[in-house]
């Protein structure tokens, strides 16, 4: 996977420097280097989970906690709710943005908020999340699923 | 450009073309030229006097908005405590000094090796010389300020895909650009393409005009020669004596030019929260902290997480942990309440405030942003290629490298902002360790300084949404969630008012920190006064 924009050597080098970096329990699962807009719709459930929802939610799944706290996804009774999971990343909650492709907002703080996902991405990093971490859920999302949220759909 | 289209582009169309043509930084810039993000209100000192006999306050949170309230509410006659989650004060405002070890959520700690007196700031970096509130606390607390160059025309504007890759000299790109529009502009008007916009005596200024803003030679025209040299450079630069004469240098073609979307990175400091002057504070932005510290001394309680926000008839109850003390729990009270916690900390507080301010509270999401300080053996972006201070902008997802605008022709190591990051990259940055931050900011870096790769020494990177103090950068107010949410958010609820840049029309500034915290106390003080004295 080679970003559009760069040339070879350049992603060669970050990617070789990022497999390089050896650090147990923190490093990628993927050496997909770094996204742009285009290349992460190619991206799989676990690649938007490495590359997105692990900087709050951890590598681990364990979430974090200091003045406030990222919530775990390792024992948390709400996972039960596969529709739960799909409105909190399609709308987004508290200080945690929305990820839905074409959120009707201002373009100005579209282009200031993160990365857009499909339906069927959202779907396969929710089903991605609920089948580990200890997870075992055995429902799964599919990407209908997730547009039947959308607001256009009510 | 089609001329009908041109003008009926709207605001938004036009920030869309920006923000695919360039990076995120350059969105900013857009956002900020076109009024979402506005200037400072600060007029002069706030000078509160009087509050009634004996009436106390209770602030939460020392970043700016909370010490300029307690430092100002205490100066007006108010028992002022302060309660802050960090071991020290400033909170955004913060810089990282050699021996500094930071821990982000998720555990990961960074040690800071930069050689003594190098540092980086995480957050907030430069102060516009019109924002004269937090320019006004600087000189009050005697915080010694000095020039932040943000544009420097020997620094680079760069494209992956542009010129082989290679990054253009700034100067260049901007004089370039100028020349030619001009001479465009010039033929234009001697073809009487202009005749039915702009009279035959306008003409003439309009020619003598562009010859001179655009450099253009005596037949206005924009090429290689003594008038374009002046301001893009020379390839051999005038010298003394028997020295070769000098050689001029040769314009980039225009066609290049636009297709290289360089221009697009050339505007920065045009735009009013750019232009010079711009300061910092000597030895890093941290020193602001520090200093509202000293001055507010044993006011402000430290490793005070707060974990519930209780108002009555009476006053406002705050109960919260000790973090020294896991489980342990305190509680102070006072008649007000100043709370200037991040909205992303503050939606997840128990607080009985009223249904419209809860709503607005959990309504802002927060922005990411990652920076990357990098320290190297030795200056070479001043030792090999002359520069001196500012940034240069490339289409990597690093979006930036700053050099430091203070400690110039120092023989030792020397620490650049490698990295600054907004939006989707940030993102990215965010979900990776900050050695691998550090990494991909090395190896992109590389890119534009082929140096990096025998001079890098060590690094550090900060990614706002993995700061245990705010979960996130700054609030990230949408037009419509503004409309809808904002003025429920700055009013004053029973005994609670808020304050921080997220109750400011100046986003993500210490500007907005400073303005929303002097308008928040200034009604709270009124209000004070109406209901008298101590309850």
């Amino acid at each position: 996977m080679i970003r559009t924009r760069t040339p070879l050597h350049a992603c060669v080098l970050v990617c070789a420097l990022l497999l390089g970096a050896g650090l147990p329990g923190t490093a990628r699962a993927d050496s997909a280097g770094i996204y742009n807009p285009a290349t992460l719709k190619a991206a799989n459930g676990e690649q938007v989970y490495t590359h997105i929802c692990q900087g709050c939610h951890m590598p681990d799944g364990k979430g974090a906690e200091g003045a406030g706290r990222y919530p775990a996804f390792v024992g948390n009774p709400k996972l039960a709710s596969a529709s739960y999971m799909a409105v909190t990343v399609l709308y987004g909650r508290h200080d945690m943005p929305s990820f839905m492709t074409n959120l009707r907002e201002d373009e100005e703080a579209k282009f200031m908020r993160s990365a857009e996902l499909s339906d069927a991405q959202i779907a396969e990093v929710i089903n991605f999340i609920r089948t580990h971490f200890g997870n075992h859920y055995p429902d799964s999302l599919s990407a209908a699923d997730v547009a039947a949220l959308h607001p256009k759909a009510h | 450009m089609n001329g009908k289209n041109s003008s009926t582009m709207t605001r938004r169309q036009l920030l869309r073309m920006i923000g695919v043509t360039a990076g995120s930084a350059m969105m900013y810039q857009a956002m900020s030229s076109l009024g979402f993000a506005a200037e400072s209100r600060f007029k002069k000192p706030i000078g509160l006097q009087g509050a009634p006999k004996g009436a106390s306050v209770l602030v939460l949170g020392a970043g700016i908005a909370g010490m300029v309230a307690a430092y100002e509410l205490r100066a007006a006659g108010y028992k002022v405590q302060v309660l802050e989650y960090n071991a020290r004060a400033g909170g955004r405002n913060w810089s990282i000094h050699s021996g500094d070890v930071y821990t982000e959520l998720g555990g990961f700690t960074q040690h800071c090796q930069f050689d003594p007196g190098l540092y980086i700031n995480p957050g907030p970096w430069r102060i516009p010389y019109h924002h004269q509130g937090i320019l006004h606390y600087c000189t009050r607390l005697g915080v010694p300020l000095e020039s932040f160059v943000q544009v420097n025309n020997n620094a680079y504007v760069h494209s992956s895909t542009a010129f082989g890759g290679k990054p253009q000299r700034y100067r260049h790109v901007r004089a370039d650009y100028a020349g030619h529009v001009a001479e465009l502009l010039a033929k234009a008007t001697q073809n009487h393409k202009l005749d039915e916009r702009v009279t035959k005596e306008d003409q003439e200024k309009l020619l003598m005009s562009l010859r001179m803003t655009g450099a253009l030679d005596k037949h206005y025209a924009y090429v290689g020669g003594r008038d374009s040299s002046e301001r893009r450079g020379y390839d051999i630069d005038p010298g003394g004596g028997l020295d070769q004469k000098a050689v001029p240098s040769k314009p980039i073609a225009f066609g290049d030019l636009l297709d290289s979307g360089l221009w697009s990175m050339i505007s920065a400091g045009d735009d009013y929260d750019m232009q010079t002057t711009l300061f910092q504070p000597v030895g890093g932005m941290g020193q602001i902290g520090k200093a509202f510290a000293r001055e507010l001394g044993s006011l402000i309680r430290y490793h005070a997480k707060v974990i519930d926000i209780h108002q009555d008839e009476s006053g406002v109850t705050v109960t919260y942990e000790d973090t020294l003390k896991p489980g342990s729990k305190f509680s102070a009270r006072a008649d007000w309440c100043v709370n200037t916690i991040p909205l992303s900390v503050l939606s997840q507080i128990p607080m009985n405030v009223g249904a419209a301010m809860a709503d607005a509270i959990a309504a802002v999401p927060y922005a990411a942003a990652v920076k990357v300080g990098l320290q190297f053996k030795r200056r070479f972006w001043e030792q090999d290629e002359q520069i001196y201070g500012g940034i240069t902008y490339t289409d990597l997802p690093i979006t930036n490298i700053s050099y430091p605008s203070t400690g110039y022709f120092n023989p030792g190591k020397g620490v650049l902002l490698g990295a600054y990051i907004w939006g989707m990259n940030a993102t990215e940055f965010t979900a990776m360790s900050p050695q691998e931050r550090v990494k991909a900011a090395v190896g992109y870096g590389s890119q534009i300084h082929p140096q990096y790769a025998t001079e890098f020494d060590n690094g550090v990177a900060v990614a706002w949404h993995r700061s245990p103090f705010t979960l996130g950068c700054f609030g990230l107010w949408s037009e419509a969630l503004r409309q809808k949410h904002y003025d429920d958010l700055c009013q004053i609820d029973g005994r609670i008012v808020l304050a921080g840049e997220h109750a400011s029309y100046i986003p993500a500034w210490q500007e907005g920190a400073v303005t929303s915290s002097l308008n928040a106390i200034g009604r709270l003080h009124q209000k004070a006064l109406a209901t008298g004295a101590h309850a």
